[in-house]
């Protein structure tokens, strides 16, 4: 068997997390347990490695390298990280794929526009690094047309050089000129508005509640910090949107056409402070992320995106799904102390209750 | 706040002019006083408007007093709660005022603490079968209290048996004081019973709701309500049993349109009599009518609420509309099974979320502590408020008639504004008079001067606007009525605090409590009595003081219910979560603020409840 480098996601699962990188895998999985995940596929670490090995651009990266030196704890010495950043990006970008592996990616990616129909579909190309570096390397939406997306393909395979990753391994001893990630391409999603759910209330740890965090437009927004979301807070089991918060959003973050670019789009004034989200949504929101959380039998951190031109459900998609880093890790103590029934009553009977506050 | 939070003491509270003379209608120990000044003034008193929310007819205050002694004697006497003392009671220009009394010594807390943790556990262990004890010890009393033998009118001359062959030895003028003196002792005995398990299960359900909280800090006590809430308790059959009858009646088409008429429950009564089929269903209705039609039109704690026994119309006009639905191919019952099953849902789906073995085996542990016991509190309800409170009201009535009838009162209903002291005065002077023989006068100007004078006065304290609260607030409450019942928070002082005696009707949001979930918005019908229900109209939400299960038809009406009493235990906050109505109980207000025809937004998610447009 020839050794394989791209995958379609439905033939991915969690145990090929170091193959493909961890969203890739968790992408696959969530594709094969039959949620509703936007089309795409995924190239390995191993097509990271071809890529760097066939085409002589580890050498090139190396041999850069060797007149370089910086130390990575002295903040002063981070231009000098800049510089060699933007130089090894260059070269890794200049350097063309090797022909059948161009010719494979671009074959997947007109299959992919055949199965939505659409030509030249727009898509993500994100990266999938084998163990979690969030926010780490980068992300690339909107690419469209086979060229295109071969070129952010390998601007992803970059940005394990940006100036964040090369420090980061530099301060860890790891070699500089090689860090082998998967990549995502998947399908954008025409987002009316997306975000994040936690499977449990990130503020008290309570497991019984989800936690839904959204904004209009492109899930980046909340990811990133730039837009207030709206929260809601609901009840795995009795199903009750019992908390919701509406912010004043300020913007959208949006593609423009024109410039072909993702920008911050302001809201008009009166579109600000609606809700981002419908009841039903968040209802349905809540209902899969219960069934993604028992999928993978932990908390779960879940990016999700509403498109605009679909109907009612099929506008939900899930772009991502981890396990939650805060309360999943905290050991599951017991909070009643092995106390039995009676035991119970027996400290509420002896336990007043303060009422004065001041 | 820097400044001491604290409430008038009662002695500084000037009242209307028009109260002038409201003490002499209560018992010395009820009222505020000098003596006790000490001891009173460490207390925090607040107007009970759960069970007094209207000023107090002297005789209606039996109930009062009774759950005074009985309430708290389970407390500190019997189960022994340790850091918990009683329920005191005040009366203050005819409102009742109450407070949890501040724990008693530290060495007696320890003394409590063995006591309890030896009789708790075996009377929840034991409950079950206790409880079948207690309904029939309970059943016998009621059917005692029907039994008593209140005369209606004095002989002449007493009838022949009673002298030969061998003389009574006593006349009905003694059996009319005799009877007086057994029924007052029966109601005490009544509210003894009430208390036998009523404090435990409520104990029980604030440890499970301490227990579900330290679990899932978020979880809504609406939704720990459905966990514990039985779906087939005693305070439901009323209706079920008129479910029942209007199937019957639908089945038989003679009976159906009868019924479905706008008469008088009197004369549909009579129609029936007519024709077999008739006679067949008032048959039914006969055989359930003690004691599923011995239910308050109110909340059972007033003699005018009435019971549908002696209000039939009320029954009769949801018969009407039961046997309109059923022909339109609706269901009628709530169903039971629903019920249980989302129960069971609820109670295994939180379970599985427990990640801690530990835990998930302490939460079913507390759970089956409280499932245990908990019906009792949705049970002694319809035995005593309403079963036992009807046989009492329409007893007491016989007493008033045969009042009246010799001109002591103007009316029988007058008898309740005398308290159960002066009542016994009354049967003497007219035990005397007839004693005595022709032409003896009685007292009546005396007594009628009285009767009016306490009218006025009663009428001037509906029309006052009672303080929320006197004196001190606590610095900790553990009496689980005072938690559970009135919602006592620091909330709750500080909203009375603020001063919501002066109702403002700008006001657009009212809060209370969060009993069903669910949004709905529509207009609103203010029903300040179960008679106001006529008016309802389908698809309005109900404004009411507080609903009983004599209102339960209602709920198969109205899009969502809004009260002024009562928490999530509340007949209206448990009906509504059945009938998947929003529901918010408790806002204080709302019968005030809101008026018939307003449009309003019920949010039974967050307890709110907003005026979006006046009518």
């Amino acid at each position: 068997m020839p050794e394989q480098w791209i995958y379609w996601f439905s033939e991915l699962g969690t145990e090929h997390n170091d193959i493909v990188g961890k969203k890739c895998a968790n992408l696959g999985e969530l594709t094969k347990a039959g949620f509703h995940v936007p089309p795409g596929y995924a190239l390995g670490v191993a097509a990271y490695e071809r890529f760097m090995k066939e085409t002589g651009a580890s050498e090139r990266v190396l041999k850069y390298l060797e007149g370089f030196h910086a130390d990575p704890e002295n903040v002063e010495d981070t231009p000098k990280y800049e510089t060699a950043s933007k130089e090894i990006r260059a070269i890794v970008e200049s350097i063309d794929m090797p022909p059948d592996m161009e010719e494979t990616v671009k074959k997947y990616y007109s299959q992919l526009c055949e199965e939505t129909g659409i030509e030249n579909q727009f898509v993500a190309t994100r990266s999938a690094g084998p163990a979690s570096h969030p926010g780490q390397y980068e992300t690339y939406l909107n690419v469209s047309g086979p060229d295109d997306v071969v070129q952010h393909i390998k601007r992803v395979w970059s940005s394990t050089f940006n100036t964040r990753s090369i420090i980061a391994r530099a301060r860890l001893g790891l070699p500089l000129h090689h860090d082998p990630i998967g990549v995502a391409v998947l399908t954008m999603v025409d987002a009316k508005a997306a975000g994040v759910i936690l499977t449990v209330n990130p503020v008290n740890g309570d497991e019984s509640k989800v936690a839904i965090e959204a904004a209009f437009g492109f899930g980046e927004a909340v990811v990133s910090g730039n837009v207030t979301p709206d929260r809601y807070l609901v009840d795995k089991v009795t199903l009750e949107i019992e908390e919701k918060v509406i912010s004043d959003k300020g913007a959208e973050f949006v593609y423009n056409p024109e410039t072909r670019e993702m920008e911050y789009k302001e809201l008009p004034a009166d579109k600000r402070k609606l809700p981002c989200l419908e009841d039903i949504e968040i209802l349905e929101l809540t209902k899969i992320a219960k069934k993604i959380e028992a999928h993978f039998g932990c908390l779960q951190d879940i990016e999700f995106s509403v498109s605009m031109s679909l109907p009612f459900p099929e506008n939900i998609f899930f772009v991502q799904a981890r396990p939650e880093s805060v309360w999943g890790k905290k050991k599951k103590e017991s909070v009643l102390g092995k106390k039995s029934g009676f035991e119970l009553l027996f400290e509420k009977a002896t336990t007043p209750i303060k009422l004065k506050t001041d | 706040m820097a400044e001491k939070r604290q409430f008038p003491f009662a002695e500084e509270v000037v009242l209307p002019p028009e109260l002038e003379g409201w003490e002499e209608m209560y018992p010395p120990q009820r009222l505020f006083s000098e003596d006790r000044a000490e001891w009173e003034k460490k207390h925090f008193w607040y107007q009970d408007k759960i069970h007094a929310p209207e000023p107090m007819y002297p005789l209606d205050d039996i109930f009062q007093e009774a759950w005074q002694i009985a309430l708290s004697q389970f407390t500190t006497r019997v189960f022994c709660i340790p850091p918990a003392q009683g329920i005191a009671q005040r009366m203050f220009g005819c409102y009742m005022y109450i407070c949890a009394i501040e724990p008693p010594p530290g060495e007696v807390i320890q003394q409590k603490a063995e006591l309890f943790e030896k009789r708790v556990p075996y009377t929840f262990q034991n409950y079950l079968k206790q409880f079948e004890v207690w309904l029939e010890r309970f059943q016998k009393l009621g059917k005692d209290m029907q039994q008593l033998h209140v005369p209606e009118e004095l002989p002449d001359f007493v009838p022949e048996e009673e002298v030969i062959p061998i003389p009574k030895g006593t006349t009905d003028a003694y059996d009319l004081i005799e009877s007086f003196n057994t029924i007052i002792n029966m109601i005490f005995k009544a509210w003894q019973y009430h208390f036998q398990y009523l404090n435990l299960a409520y104990l029980a359900y604030l440890m499970f709701v301490d227990t579900a909280r330290k679990l899932f800090p978020g979880i809504k006590e609406s939704t720990i309500g459905k966990m514990v809430a039985g779906a087939e308790v005693s305070m439901f059959r009323p209706e079920e049993e008129l479910c029942r009858l209007s199937r019957l009646a639908a089945a038989k088409s003679s009976v159906k349109e009868i019924l479905k008429g706008d008469a008088s429950a009197a004369d549909k009564m009579n129609a029936l009599k007519n024709t077999d089929e008739g006679r067949e269903w008032l048959e039914e209705l006969e055989k359930v009518k003690d004691p599923w039609f011995f239910v308050s039109c109110g909340s059972g704690w007033y003699h005018y609420e009435g019971s549908w026994i002696n209000k039939m119309d009320v029954p009769f006009s949801y018969l009407q509309s039961y046997i309109n639905r059923l022909e339109k191919g609706e269901k009628i019952e709530r169903n039971l099974n629903e019920i249980s099953e989302e129960r069971e849902r609820l109670v295994s789906e939180y379970k599985a979320l427990i990640k801690s073995d530990d835990d998930r085996k302490s939460f079913e542990d507390a759970y089956n502590v409280v499932r245990s016991i908990y019906r009792y509190a949705e049970d002694h309800l319809f035995w005593v408020e309403h079963w036992l409170h009807t046989i009492w009201f329409e007893k007491i009535r016989q007493f008033g008639n045969i009042l009246t009838k010799y001109d002591l009162l103007q009316q029988a209903d007058d008898i309740y504004l005398f308290n159960r002291f002066e009542i016994p005065m009354l049967l003497e002077d007219l035990a005397t008079a007839w004693a005595c023989g022709v032409g003896v006068p009685a007292r009546g100007p005396y007594w009628k001067k009285k009767a009016d004078k306490r009218r006025k006065i009663l009428e001037a304290a509906r029309k006052w606007n009672p303080v929320p609260a006197l004196g001190v607030p606590p610095e900790e409450v553990s009496e689980p009525f005072t938690l559970m019942l009135w919602g006592v928070t620091t909330d709750k002082v500080d909203e009375w605090l603020k001063g919501s005696t002066e109702v403002d009707t700008d006001v657009t949001e009212i809060k209370g409590f969060a009993s069903s979930a669910g949004v709905a918005e529509g207009p609103a019908r203010v029903l300040k009595m179960l008679g106001d229900v006529v008016d309802l109209k389908p698809g309005e939400i109900m404004v009411a003081p507080s609903t009983n299960p004599s209102w339960a038809p209602v709920f198969t009406k109205i899009k969502a219910a809004v009260t002024d009493i009562g928490g999530l235990t509340s007949h209206a906050a448990i009906v509504s979560r059945e009938y998947g109505l929003p529901s918010v109980t408790g806002t204080g207000v709302a019968t005030t603020v809101i008026k018939t025809g307003d449009i309003i937004r019920v949010d039974g998610s967050s307890g709110t409840v907003t005026i979006v447009k006046r009518a």
